[in-house]
Order: C-alpha cells, then structure tokens, then sequence
C-alpha cells in the first residue's frame, strides 16, 4: 500500500510539473500583458510602459522567468500578485472561503438528493418516478448553467423580488440568514448537475448490487427487505461514489467558477477570471497550481480510499 | 487511475419491453430532433424573408409574434428566428467539427499510446493526465481569453479540452487488444504497425468511440455558449447561439424572449445529443464504461 | 532610466519660451487648467438641508471594477483613484467649475501670490500646518518632498514621472513651506499635481522594497477617510476620519462595493441594495427605466473622453482622405446617438470636451449623406469591383474594425457600420478583443486598421495634444506619446510648437481652435460624440457632484451626507 501511495505521489508531482509548464508557456505567449489596462487609460507612456515591464521582470527570456518562477515555487514563494501587491496564497485563500462556502453547500445537497433520487429509481426501475428522473437528469446535464443561473435571476429576483440578484451578503449585515438568503440560488444553479449526475449513478450503483447472488441469496433468506437494502445493498452500492467525489472534484469546480460568474460570487472563479482579464500572471498561475493539486489530491484520495475499503481492486 | 464500472445501462435479461421502448424512444426522439435542428439551420434561412444580419434600427425589441417577426427582433432590429438558424448553422457545425478534431486527436493518442506502451505510452498518458488535471472550463476560458475570438480558434479549443476522454478509452481498448491473437497473427503476417493499429485494433473501439463522438458533440455545444457568454467566442455580425444568449443578458428585464430562445435551443439539441449519446450506449455496448 | 521618463511633455518643452508674469498667472491658476460641467449636471438642488454636525450613516458605493491598487503614486486606474480620493489628498484639486481649491497647500501657487517665479521655475508652496496623518503623526513639508524623491527613485514602480522629473532642488524651508525649482517651464504641472496625491513619509521610508509592503493594503493617509478592511473581490470599507482637515466627512462609514456585472449591478440599485453606482456606472439601456424609479436619483454627465473610430492612417486605403470623408459621411451617427446610446451623448466634432474653455465652436457639422459619400469615391477613383466592395490601384477598400470584446454597445455600433459602409462599397470586418490584448502592442505599436475608442486626449486639462497627434509621437516609430494614428502633418506639428509656446489664453485658444479645424478637415479621427457616464443616487443623499476634471466622481465623498 506505502508503495502504491508514492508511486501515486511521484506521478503527480510529475504531472504538477507538467501543467505548470504548460500552463506557463500557454500564460505568456499568448497576446497582450498586465500593462495593457494602463496604456489604455493613456496616464503612461511607452517609455513608462517600457520601465515598468523591466521592474517586473517581464522583459527577460521565457525560460528564465519560468525557472525563477519554478525556484521560487520550490521555496513555498508563489509570487505577488500585479494588481494588489498581495502574496498569490494569501490572494487565493481570502478567495477560497467563498467558493468552499458555494462548493460544500451544492454538494451536500447534490449528495443527497442525488442518491434519495438514484437508490428510489434504482428500487422502483421503470416506474414513472424512474423514468421522470431519467429525463429530468439528463436535461439537468444539459441545460446551460450559465443560462440557468440568469433564468433563475430573472425569475426570482427580477420578477419576483424574493432571492437577491447576486453576491454573497449584503454589505453591513452578514448574518447568517442573510448569507442563506444570497447562498440560495447559486447553490441550486449549482446542484442542479450535481444532482443530476449524483442520481444517474447511484442509480446504475444501486442496480448493480440488487442484482448481485448475495443480495438475492438474502432475500431468499427471507431477510426483511428493508434489512437488506440498508445492510447489504446500499453499503455496497455506497463504495463506489467514493470515487464518483473525488473524480467530480474538476467539474464541481468547473460548474463553481460559471455560477460565480452569473452571480458576481466573489470566490476563486471571479479571481480567476479578473486574474486573466488583467494578465495578472502569477496569480493566473497560482490558481492553476492550487487547482491541478486538487484535483490530484482528490483523486489520490479516491483511489487510496477505494483500494482500503474494496481490497479487490488493487491499481498499480 | 482505477475506473470502476459505473455503466448507466443495464442488460440483464429481465428487462421489460416497456423500459427499452421508453430507453430507445428517449434516443429515438433525440435523433428526430437532431434531424429537424439540422434541417432547420441547413434550410430555414432559406425560406425566411429575412436576413439574419440586415438591422433595422427603428424595429429594435419587437416581442414575438407581434408582426412579421415570429420571434421578435434583437437589440438591432434582427429577426431573432433568422439569426437562431443562423446560429445553429454555427454552433451546430462548432460541435461537430470539435468532435471530429478531439476524436481524431484521441484515437490518434490513444492508438500509439496503447500500442507502443512503455516510453511512448506513459509520456502520452501523462500529458492526457496533465491536460484532465485543469477543470476543462478553467483550460477554456485561459485558452479563450488569451487568443483571437473566432470561429476557428473556438472550434479548435474546444476540440484542445475534449481529446482526452477518448485517449484514455481508446488506449486501454487497444492496450488489452494488442496482445491478443488477432494482432499478434496480424503482426506475423508482417502488416505495418499503423496498418494492425488502425485497420486492426482501433476498429474494435469504434463502440466507445461512437458513445464518446456523440457526448462530445453535446459537450462542444455547451462550451460554445459558455465562450460565447463571456464574449470570447463567435465574433458580430455572424450569430451563435452562445453569442445570441451574450447579448440578450444586459436586455434580460427588458426582452427576456431573446435570453429565452437560444437558451431553449442550446438545451435541446444538448439534451437530444446526449440521450442519443445514451441510447447508443445500450444499443452498442450495454457494459461500457465512459466516465 | 529617470532620463527617459517624462518625454511625452518634451515635444512641447522645446519650444516654451519664457512667459511673461501676466501670462503664466493666466495659464497657471485661472479657469485655464480646467474647465466646467454644464450647470445642469452639478450639485443637487432639492431640498436644501445641512450636512450633519458628526459623521452619520454609511453609503455603499457600487464598482464594476475592483480598485486593487491603493498606493496612489503606483500604475493604477479610474476605480483605484476613486480609492486614493478617500484616503489621501492632493496638494490642490480641480473643482467640478475648473477652479484650483487648495487641499494641502495653504494657498494655490500663482505669480500674484508669489508661489511661482514669473518665469515659472520656481515653486514656493506654503503647507497647511493642521493637517494629520491617520495615525496621528504630523503632516509636513516632509512628506512633500519624500512623496517627490519616491516619484524619481529609480527602484519604485510609479505610474508615471511626466512633470516630475523636472523638479530640481527641492528645499524645506520650514516644516508648512517646501521650493522647488523646474529645470524647464511646464505649466500642465499645475493639473499634474492636482492628481498627485502625497504619501506618508514617516511610514514609507522605514520599508525595504517601496514597491511591496503592509502600506500597500492598509494605506495611512491625510483623507477624510481611513482605511477600514478589504475583503478581496467583494469591498473594501473606509471609516470617517475625526481629525479630517477640510469639509467633512459627514459619513461615518463608506464601503465600496465590487459588483463585476452591470446588469446585476443596476438591479442592486434598483433593489436599493446599493447608494450609488460608481464606475461604470447604468448601461444607457437602463437610464429610461432608472429615471422614473421611485427614490433614486439618475445624473447624466459628460466625461471627458471622445469615442470616435481611429483610424490607422498608414494602413492602405485610410491613408486617403477621400476614404475617410466618405466613411464618415455614411455613419448614421444620430442612430449610434440615438437608438444604440438612447440619446444620453452628445455628438460631437471635437477631440476637446465641449466643456474645455479652448473647445472651437462651429467645426464643420457631420451629416449622414450616403449618396455624397458614394460620388467621393466615384471620384476619387475607388472603383466598385467584385462582390460590390471598391477598389482603387489595387489596394481594396477593405477593413477590420476592432474594440473590447464583450463590449455591448461597441459591438452593435460596428455591427451598424458594416451595413453602412457596406452601401457605399466599403468592407468592414469585425475583429474583437480582450482588454488585455487589443490595448497592448497592437493599439500602441499601430498594428490594428481601425479601432473603436473612448480616448481622453487632455494633458491633464491641458489642450497640448502633442502627445497625440505630433508627428515624433508615434511608437510604431520610435515617437515619444501615443499618436496611434500614425498622424503626421507640418501644419498640425507647427500649431502644436505654437500653442506650447503661447502663454496667454485667447492666443492659446486661438491655436488649438485651429488645429481642431485641421484635425476635423483631415479626419485623423471619425469622432462618434462625448462620452458620459449616467451615475444613480438614491434619494436623501446630498452633495454628490460630478467632476469632469477627475477620473472619479467619488472625488467628494467627504461631502456627501443623508439629508
């Protein structure tokens, strides 16, 4: 197991590396730079445009900049950002709570309506209740989230006036009811896929373990049927969406950076977008690394986790 | 990575008539609509008295069914029906082209990944690792905002995010096949490497890879409108139904039917591609496992 | 590296003479350096009530931007002065009737008043010497001069050293009297500084790196506010500043509030969940419906930007006049007015604020005159090849338009253009970028064909547009300024030399009320109209007052208070 789990760790810091240089390479040579925003407003001039780009550092050779980068990477020195002068850490985490924040809520609900919906088709398959699911999940998965979140908008706060158009509190109050009144529809923009695809498979989970000989070995026990489904069936059925949460990691995220975007979140996905719009290179950067490890992290967790609880599987 | 069985579809035997109708009713329907969205975009301008980019400046913000104009006009005086077949042209083909890009790049990768195993493989996969490392909607918006917004460049990037599904299913495929008896007798017969893995191997992936194609169509839809939305995407005057949706946000109060509309059909068509995607699924290969 | 800086005033410096006392008081102190709102758009007139004895209430002060940069000598923009308004002051201001209000100083320098030589070398400004930093300490002459010596040190990443680096000799003569003198007369200098807003030096000089330290997110200033807490990506909050030493604050607390979408940003007014809507203010789609909400307040006021499409003169067809004549003759402005800007700007002929005093009346008026159009390039020997699109010599009468992507109203006017321009044989093609791109190299080394902007081209309030439209202005070669345009011309270069050499005002207005005429006769730009901001106040809250002569109308929040 110790062999396995760094072996796994050594992939990653290899893949870490990898993105890193993609992610750098792709960053920099794209058009435009972080002083664009000011030759526009036209206070600097080129030989100002020039002298700050030098003090940046941005006029040496790429290889360099990414290996001083990278040295400092090493040395825990994530860079500072263009825009504040902030620490790249200390920028992302005063970001991070609010994504946490949007992020633990979706799931939580997304966890558990998903599997109420997917155990519930998965005992009554075929029922109307199944089919509807069916349906209703695969629009879910399909329906634009961006495009859901002003429908939302518009009819909850525009025609309706109950829900907040956007934002995580309102300035001065931050109470947590108010922080729930604003939690509220960017939440469900969120869930809404999680939901979805949290039901499709504990739904196919589910079916799976029903029809496995202990299960039906059981019945013919005359076990009561509830004894079975929670004892036998939905223990086992529940293993696999260990790894369905660490896989999910990317998406969530994903689906976290466009709700903020709808509702002027103030999480990471807002960061990032401002961080690219201004060039805000190390910033950029920083995201992408903290993102990429956690992604790694997750699904290092799901696959250790799911090697400890189902010794069958064992990857190599 | 451990991919642990998660198929949606089940094939035991005691499946009843009604549940497979309903299953392939579901796929049936997406196919038709498909067909008619195709149709529509392909011919519908044609049968249109109006150009989907003539302005008209004085008729801004007519509602739907209120005159000539079946649904309503845009913020310039545009029909909105127009622009929408105009629109689907655009993202239609957006999807299907990015399809094609990410699915030629995939088997491609996959292939000689699965093939070659050792070196050449494990560089590849890692690079497919790297690339599944950053959520694809975090890859896209760097890669949008970084480059020129156009038809091309968008087609390309979204094709740049999706490749890597069909890598990983295509290398394994060709992986466990390699060693069987097929390749290896092909092998002795002395056929050319390329030759045993795509005449050969790559074929008996084409299940999965057919699944995976049509997802991917339904996945390059949805992140066209999501460019769009953020103004990266299709460029005026040429109408998107992501850029189409861009638009309608600031007049969301106000003309909520041009929000509406490309909403609408972004969802359908995603919705019939992937219950077509589904329905393939069963049909092909009841055990497969895509995640 | 300090040589290099502060060129883009040179072109101009060559040739100032020395000017007489009368003159540069003129120049100096008079309405000369700024100019005035229309009556309409100043302070509010209902109810007159009087500001409270102590500081009351809090405002919350949306921002579709997020000011992030709060040393306010450091490359920041419209939003991040905004910021530097609250905390810190200026030596003297521009009021909103283009009047120099001391702040700092005691007393605005002018020759009458001994502050400046009649040469205009020497500066002597008096201090006020009741003014206190945030934290206590003493507010001195010090200070004046640290926040200077910062300016020109070449390790710190200022914004910009125009003006300053010509400041020589700097003398404390007392703790409330600071000289300087000025290797060259540069009479902008005035404005220059009424935006340079000065730092503690008892903190600042105790820092190793000047360009990062606890200063730079937690700033100490001599503003009616103080720094209250940052939450990144979502507000920072400013607390009243007891000791203030000028009008106010009447508020207790201030808080600006990030909302990075318009639309969700008009809808918190709206909702009342938002006093006031900053930078960038309600898209013109909303005005209507604003103007007649319940308890709000909407002001509509001019900017001092021109929007208006450049034109890259070196690039193939624009390098005809016939072809810019006929563009814009075939610009249906007054439905870019109209339809697309709902009526709010105002057209306009000028690259000068209408407000500006050396704004020339009576340019040529535009008129929307497609067959006219049409029989100039008939003329001009463009013609009508395949497809409907003219050629001439084979050089095509075919273009790429390009502005921020994601610009809505930018967006509809190029998509107005096309058809436009397509009915007299011109193709345009749109070609749309991200902020970060389009502005970078290819607005500033010329690369673009035509592009649609919003462009302040004042020197501070100054009319010198040297930097613009002066031949050795050009980066693409190798100019000092940002003559984008590439726009050469020996008469626009001779009135320009003129104009910085002239002291006295009617002359001045003279001079630049040719050289308007010349720029309009030549098309070096196709000016839409004046930009305008349109700002929402919630009903009660007195004193806020628009102020063309700065980037941010948060420029007084210290008077603002809840009737």
């Amino acid at each position: 197991m110790a062999r396995y789990v760094l072996n796994r760790l050594a992939q990653a810091v290899m893949l870490l590396v990898i993105v890193s240089a993609i992610g750098f390479a792709i960053l920099h040579l794209a058009p435009g730079g972080p002083l664009s925003q000011f030759a526009a407003s036209a206070q600097m001039t080129q030989e100002d445009l020039d002298r700050v780009t030098k003090q940046l550092g941005l006029d040496r050779p790429l290889p360099i900049q990414y290996l001083d980068w990278f040295g400092r990477m090493l040395k825990g020195d994530w860079g500072r950002s263009y825009r504040d002068g902030e620490a790249v850490l200390s920028v992302i985490s005063s970001h991070l709570g609010a994504t946490l924040e949007l992020m633990t809520t979706a799931t939580i609900v997304a966890v558990l309506l998903g599997c109420w919906i997917g155990i519930l088709g998965a005992l009554r398959r075929y029922s109307l209740f199944d089919s509807l699911a069916t349906v209703g999940a695969m629009i879910a998965l399909s329906i634009p989230t961006f495009w859901f979140g002003l429908i939302t908008i518009y009819v909850f706060s525009v025609t309706l006036g109950w829900l907040p158009a956007g934002n995580r509190e309102t300035v001065g109050d931050g109470s947590f009811l108010d922080l729930l009144h604003h939690l509220i529809a960017p939440a469900m923009v969120l869930a809404l896929v999680e939901t979805a695809m949290w039901g499709r498979f504990m739904r196919s989970s589910m079916l799976e373990v029903i029809n496995q000989d202990y299960i039906r070995t059981a019945r013919a026990k005359g076990l009561p049927e509830w004894r079975i489904l929670t004892v036998h069936a939905l223990r086992n059925a529940l293993l696999p969406m260990i790894t369905v949460a660490g896989l999910q990691f990317p998406t969530l995220l994903g689906g976290a950076l466009v709700a903020e975007t709808v509702f002027t979140w103030p999480g990471m996905g807002r960061l990032f977008l401002d961080s690219i719009g201004y060039r805000d290179y190390p910033v950029v950067m920083g995201i992408l690394m903290f993102s990429a490890i956690m992604v790694l992290i997750g699904s290092l967790i799901a696959d250790i986790l799911y090697a400890v609880v189902d010794p069958r599987i064992r990857v190599g | 990575m451990a991919t642990v069985a998660l198929s949606t579809a089940q094939s035991e035997p005691g499946q009843t008539a009604w549940r497979r109708f309903c299953r392939h009713r579901l796929a049936l329907a997406g196919a038709v609509i498909i067909i008619i969205l195709l149709l529509g975009s392909a011919l519908g301008p044609y049968l249109l008295p109006f150009d989907d980019t003539y302005i008209d400046i004085m008729k801004r913000f007519a509602p739907p069914l209120s005159g000539a104009h079946i649904l309503g006009t845009d913020e310039l005086g545009r029909d909105v029906l127009a622009r929408l077949m105009m629109g689907g042209r655009v993202s239609l083909s957006i999807g299907i082209v990015a399809m094609g890009i990410a699915m030629a790049v995939g088997v491609v990768v996959g292939a000689f990944a699965g093939f070659y195993g050792g070196v050449v493989g494990a560089v590849l996969m890692r690079l497919v690792d790297a690339v599944l490392c950053f959520p694809s909607i975090f890859l896209l918006l760097a890669l949008a905002a970084l480059t020129e917004p156009g038809l091309v460049t968008t087609t390309v990037l979204i094709a740049a995010t999706a490749w890597m599904g069909v890598a990983r299913v295509v290398e394994a495929q060709v992986r466990s096949l390699r060693e069987r008896e097929f390749a290896v007798a092909a092998l002795a017969f002395g056929s050319s490497n390329l030759r045993i893995m795509f005449r050969e191997l790559v074929p008996n992936a084409i299940a999965p890879i057919v699944v995976s194609a049509t997802l991917n169509v339904a996945n390059a839809i949805l992140l066209e409108s999501y460019i769009s939305y953020l103004g990266n995407g299709i460029q005026p005057p040429a109408a998107s139904w992501g850029n189409m949706l861009n638009n309608a946000q600031i007049y969301l109060t106000s003309a909520p039917w041009l929000a509406i509309v490309p909403g609408v059909a972004i969802t359908l068509a995603v919705t019939s591609f992937n219950f077509l995607g589904d329905g393939l699924r069963d049909a092909l290969d009841p055990r497969m496992n895509i995640s | 590296m300090t040589d290099s800086t502060g060129k883009f005033g040179v072109g101009g410096l060559h040739h100032l003479g020395i000017p007489n006392r009368r003159q540069f008081f003129q120049l100096g102190a008079g309405a000369a350096a700024g100019w005035t709102l229309s009556g309409s758009a100043l302070a509010q007139t209902e109810r007159p009530s009087n500001p409270p004895n102590k500081p009351r209430g809090q405002v919350i002060a949306a921002l579709s931007q997020e000011p992030t940069v709060f040393h306010p000598l450091m490359p920041g923009i419209e939003v991040d002065q905004g910021v530097w308004w609250q905390v810190f002051s200026p030596l003297w201001f521009i009021d909103p009737e283009g009047k120099f209000v001391p702040d700092l100083a005691r007393e605005v320098p002018t020759i009458e008043n001994g502050g400046l030589s009649a040469d205009g070398l020497t500066w002597k400004i008096k201090l006020r010497s009741d003014v206190k930093w945030h934290d206590g300490t003493a507010f001195t002459a010090e200070d004046v001069k640290f926040s200077l010596d910062l300016i020109n040190n070449p390790d710190f990443r200022v914004r910009s050293r125009v003006g300053h680096s010509l400041v020589k000799d700097i003398t404390i003569v007392a703790p409330d009297e600071i000289h300087w003198r000025m290797e060259a007369p540069y009479s902008p200098y005035m404005s220059i500084l009424s935006l340079t807003f000065i730092v503690p030096k008892h903190i600042l000089e105790k820092v190793s790196d000047p360009n990062a330290s606890p200063f730079h997110n937690a700033p100490v200033g001599t503003g009616p506010f103080r720094w209250g807490e940052r939450v990144p990506g979502d507000h920072i909050q400013f607390n009243a500043y007891a000791g203030y030493h000028g009008k106010g604050p009447y508020l207790e607390r201030l808080v600006f509030k990030y909302i990075p979408d318009l639309t969700v940003l008009y809808t918190q007014f709206r909702t009342g969940q938002v006093d006031y809507t900053g930078t960038q203010g309600i898209l013109p789609n909303f005005v209507q419906e604003a103007k007649a909400l319940k308890g709000r307040k909407i002001f509509v006021s001019s900017t001092s930007s021109v929007e208006h499409i450049a034109p890259n003169l070196e690039f193939g067809p624009f390098a005809d006049r016939a072809v810019r004549e006929a563009l814009y003759l075939a610009i249906n402005k007054q439905a870019i007015i109209d339809a697309l800007n709902y009526g709010l700007p105002l057209q306009t002929e000028s690259f000068v604020p209408q407000q500006a005093w050396s704004f020339q009346q009576g340019l040529p008026q535009h008129k929307y005159d497609p067959a006219k159009a049409n029989a100039l390039l008939d003329a001009a020997g463009w013609v009508r090849g395949s497809g409907g699109v003219r050629e001439k010599g084979g050089v095509k009468l075919e273009f790429t338009n390009s502005t921020t992507s994601g610009n809505a109203v930018r967006e509809q006017t190029q998509q107005l253009l096309i058809q436009d321009w397509r009915a007299i044989g011109a193709a345009m093609r749109v070609n749309n970028m991200p902020a970060a791109v389009i502005w970078g190299d290819y607005w500033q080394q010329s690369k673009f064909n035509s592009v649609i902007v919003g462009v302040n081209f004042m020197l501070g309030s100054d009319p010198d547009v040297t930097p613009r439209f002066g031949s050795g202005a050009i980066p693409a070669k190798g100019g000092r300024g940002y003559n984008t345009y590439q726009y050469q011309s020996a008469e626009a270069d001779r009135l320009l030399a003129e104009g910085a050499k002239q002291f006295d005002l009617a002359q001045r207005r003279t001079t630049y009320g040719d050289l308007q005429k010349l720029i309009r006769n030549d098309l070096a730009i196709l000016p839409l109209f004046q930009a305008f901001i349109a700002e929402g106040v919630k009903e009660g809250l007195q004193g806020f007052s628009p102020n063309i002569n700065t980037s941010s109308n948060c420029w007084n929040v210290r008077e603002w208070y809840w009737a």
